[in-house]
Parts: C-alpha cells; structure tokens; sequence
C-alpha cells in the first residue's frame, strides 16, 4: 500500500499522545469511519468537546490521513497484520494499534459494500411487473381474441440515479421463450456455485 | 331505350358500373336498382330477370362461357365514343388477375405500372383496371378486417350480381389470402416494442477500481425486441437473487392464463 507523505504525517501526529489523548484518538477515529460510512455525515462529526482543544488544522489533517488510510486498506483487502505493520512504522502503541483494528473490523463489511458499489456498470434490473390481457379489436381489426402480455423490467442506472423502464410485449410463446432461456441462466448458475 | 348491341359494337369496351340495369338507368358510372318490374328489359343475362334478354347478350355471353343458356356473367355495359353501348366480359381470368395485383398490392404497396399493363391487355383504361383492383382490394380488406364467415361472405358479394363462379372465386380469393392479410392488419394497430428474443451470459467480477478480491456473479443479458419492423438491443445485468425473483414472477404469469378466470372469459368471449 502505498500512502502519501500528508497521510504519513497526519498519523504520525495521531500516534503522539501528547497531541491526541486516548479518548481523543479513539474519538477522531470514529469520525472517520463515520464520515466515510454514514450516508448523512457532515463536518460536524468533529464537533466534539472532547475534541476542541485541539488545533482546527490538525484536527482536518489527522481526520483526512485516517480516512485515506482506511480506504486504502478497505480496497485492498488489508488484513490485521498488514494495518498493524504499518500502524507500528508509524510510531503506534500496542493499545492504539488495537483500537484501530478492532474499529477497522467493526466497521469492514459497510465500507467494503461501499466500495464495491463505486462504479460503473450496465443498467441493472432491479424488478420485474407484468400484465396480462385479452385482446378483442382495434380499429383496423376485429375479432383479434388473443392473449398478450405486457412486461415492464425497472431499471437503475448506477451513475446517474435514472430509473428508466424497459416495456415490451409479448404472446403466451414469447414469454415462454423468455422464461425458459432466464431459467436457463438460473441452472447455470447453480450449477456453477457447486463447482 | 338503349338498342340492342351488335357485333360491330364490342370494340373497345368500357367498364361502366357493375350492377343490375334497367329502364332506370341513371347514366354513365351510376349503379341502378332495379326491382324486379323494371327488369323485364334489363341486359344481364342474371338470376332475377326473367330470360327477358336481348337475343344478342345470350348469344354472346354463350359464346364466351361456352353455354347457351340464360346463366349470368358479369356483363358491363357502357357507352363508347360511338354512344352505342358496349360490353366487357369481366371473366374469372380477369378478376383472377385483378385479385392476385389486390393481395400482391396489400402486401408490398401499390404500383402505378402494373395498372397500366393490364390496361393494354386487357384493352381497357388503366383507370378501369385501377378501379377493378381497389374494389377488390376494398372487399378483401374488409371482409377480412371483420373475419366475416364464408356464408355471410357470400351473402355480401351476391347482391353484385356475379356469376356463381365469379362469386366462388371471389370467396376464395377471401378465404386463402385472410389470414395474411389480418396479419398485415395488426400491423397497424397501436405498437409496443414487442419481444423478438435473448441472450445471456454469466458474469464474476473479480475487481474494480475501488475494490479488490472481489467475488460477485451477475448475469448480463442482452434483449432483442422489434418495433414496426426496426431491432432494438438492450444490454441489461442483473444479479442471481433479482434473476430468481424475474424467473418466479414471469412463471406466475404464465400461470395465470391457466386459471378458470382466464379460461372462462377466453370461452365466453369470442
């Protein structure tokens, strides 16, 4: 993992009692981990008495290093040892380094949900609704007399938050055409998570 | 009075009106209807009038359909350049011809030329031969359009007074050509993309930018659907739980039509 100096810095000035106490530390590592993980999060997570006096700036730069550092680890899929080693270079004490693993463990599935939703891809189906009617004439035909479905699949666009519809119809074959290819992939499916 | 045809007359004749004349003749492209006490001097070798034909006709619709008696034909008088009526045989090859240039004209449009090619064989005007085949054309759209029964199909087509043959080949010019013309029918009507077919493919993202080590298996399907004749792809991903739940809900669907409610109002609505 490679970390910036500002990071470095920033956790060299966490690991030092003198500017962050215990309670300190531990507050300001939750805020971390609040900020990147809590959707309403907002920078008075700082605000904390237990907080204030120490220096605004230090405050934001240790904030950010520790976010940074946490994101880094999440993405790499960073195990206890290697946040301890590197904990360790930056001049943690044993009780420190414990505080910050076992808060990291805490909170690891959320962030790395919230990692692997960054991205892009192709829109993805998130529901299906379907209709079924009976079709009896329109102006240019009478006596049609025939079944028909009407199939909309709801759709969501990661990136930008639309919620397009894909409608379609279809005659009793067709779905049936449909279903057996979508029960297809489902087989395959299961038949794949057994190997 | 109109006088009684002669040999000489049947020269370049002239689609009039199809229909029953009389002593009540309106004019020229005027249809008469005639009751049967008009009709004592009607031309037409037809069923209603009571052989009360002109020597002249009988023999000449005998001539031409091979039997000297007072069936009938669609005969069409008219009144050439002379003033002198003339007639034209309208046989079963002509109508034959005219409805196979209606159906081919249902089904890839109309073109001016092939109007103008029967004209000259047939000696007539391409506006004759126009209207023959849209007539046609009319008749086969709407009998088709309402899915008249073979009965009430005949019924409708003997009050134009025809031939029995010419009225059996109008009924099955009707009956072969209905279904692909209801087809093309339903191509007019209020579209939707409809389902043409789909592919899928089963997918493992290993990792992303943001994420490493990752293990997550989607399916990527690509949806083939046809809108008034253009394809349209849709490439969509889904993942196993939602591919699970689209399988159930659609195979519910299916479902449904099976239930006595749907196979009650598929009965009894018809």
């Amino acid at each position: 993992m490679e970390l910036s100096e500002y990071v470095q810095k920033g956790f060299q000035m966490l690991a030092d009692p003198g500017s962050f106490d215990s309670n300190a530390f531990t507050l300001l590592l939750r805020a971390a981990f609040q900020s990147l993980l809590d959707a309403q999060a907002d920078e008075a997570v700082l605000d904390h008495p237990d907080l204030k006096h120490i220096d605004p700036v230090v405050l934001k730069h240790c904030h950010t290093a520790a976010a940074t550092y946490i994101l880094e680890a999440g993405k790499q899929r960073a195990d206890k040892s290697t946040l301890s080693t590197y904990l360790e270079d930056c001049k943690f004490d044993r009780e420190r380094i414990e505080v910050f693993c076992t808060e990291y463990q805490n909170n690891k599935n959320s962030l790395e949900i919230l990692l692997g939703s960054i991205g892009r891809s192709l829109p993805h189906i998130t529901d299906v609704s379907w209709r079924l009617e009976y079709q009896i004439k329109t102006n240019q035909l009478h006596k049609m007399y025939r079944p028909a479905y009407l199939v909309t699949l709801n759709v969501e666009n990661t990136d930008s938050r639309s919620h397009p519809e894909i409608s379609f119809s279809c005659n009793i074959e067709q779905l049936q055409d449909l279903v057996g290819k979508l029960k297809d992939a489902s087989k395959s499916l299961e038949r794949a998570t057994q190997l | 009075d109109r006088p009684e045809p002669k040999a000489g007359d049947l020269v370049k004749p002239e689609l009039l009106c199809v229909g029953l004349w009389s002593r009540k003749w309106r004019g020229r492209g005027q249809r008469c209807r005639a009751n049967s006490s008009d009709l004592g001097r009607c031309c037409w070798t037809c069923r209603r009038s009571i052989r009360s034909t002109w020597p002249f006709c009988r023999k000449w619709t005998a001539r031409v359909r091979g039997r000297d008696h007072g069936g009938w034909c669609l005969v069409v008088w008219g009144r050439g350049s002379r003033g002198v009526p003339h007639g034209l045989l309208a046989s079963l090859a002509v109508v034959a011809e005219f409805g196979r240039i209606a159906v081919e004209f249902l089904r890839r449009g109309s073109n001016p030329k092939i109007y103008e090619g029967a004209a000259r064989k047939l000696n007539v005007s391409s506006d004759t031969v126009q209207h023959g085949v849209e007539g046609l054309i009319y008749l086969l759209t709407e009998s088709s359009k309402l899915m008249i029964s073979e009965l009430d199909f005949q019924d409708s087509v003997f009050v134009l007074g025809f031939s029995e043959e010419l009225n059996k080949l109008l009924l099955q010019l009707y009956l072969d050509n209905r279904k692909e013309i209801r087809t093309i029918l339903s191509e007019l009507a209020p579209d939707l993309p409809s389902y043409h077919s789909l592919e899928w493919r089963l997918d493992v993202q290993l990792a992303s930018r943001s994420l490493r080590q990752q293990i997550k298996p989607s399916v990527t399907i690509k949806l083939h659907l046809n809108q008034n004749g253009d394809q349209d792809t849709r490439v969509l991903q889904t993942d196993p739980a939602t591919l699970l739940h689209l399988v159930q809900q659609l195979e519910q669907a299916l479902e449904e039509m099976k239930t006595n409610h749907c196979r009650r109002v598929v009965r009894n609505i018809k």
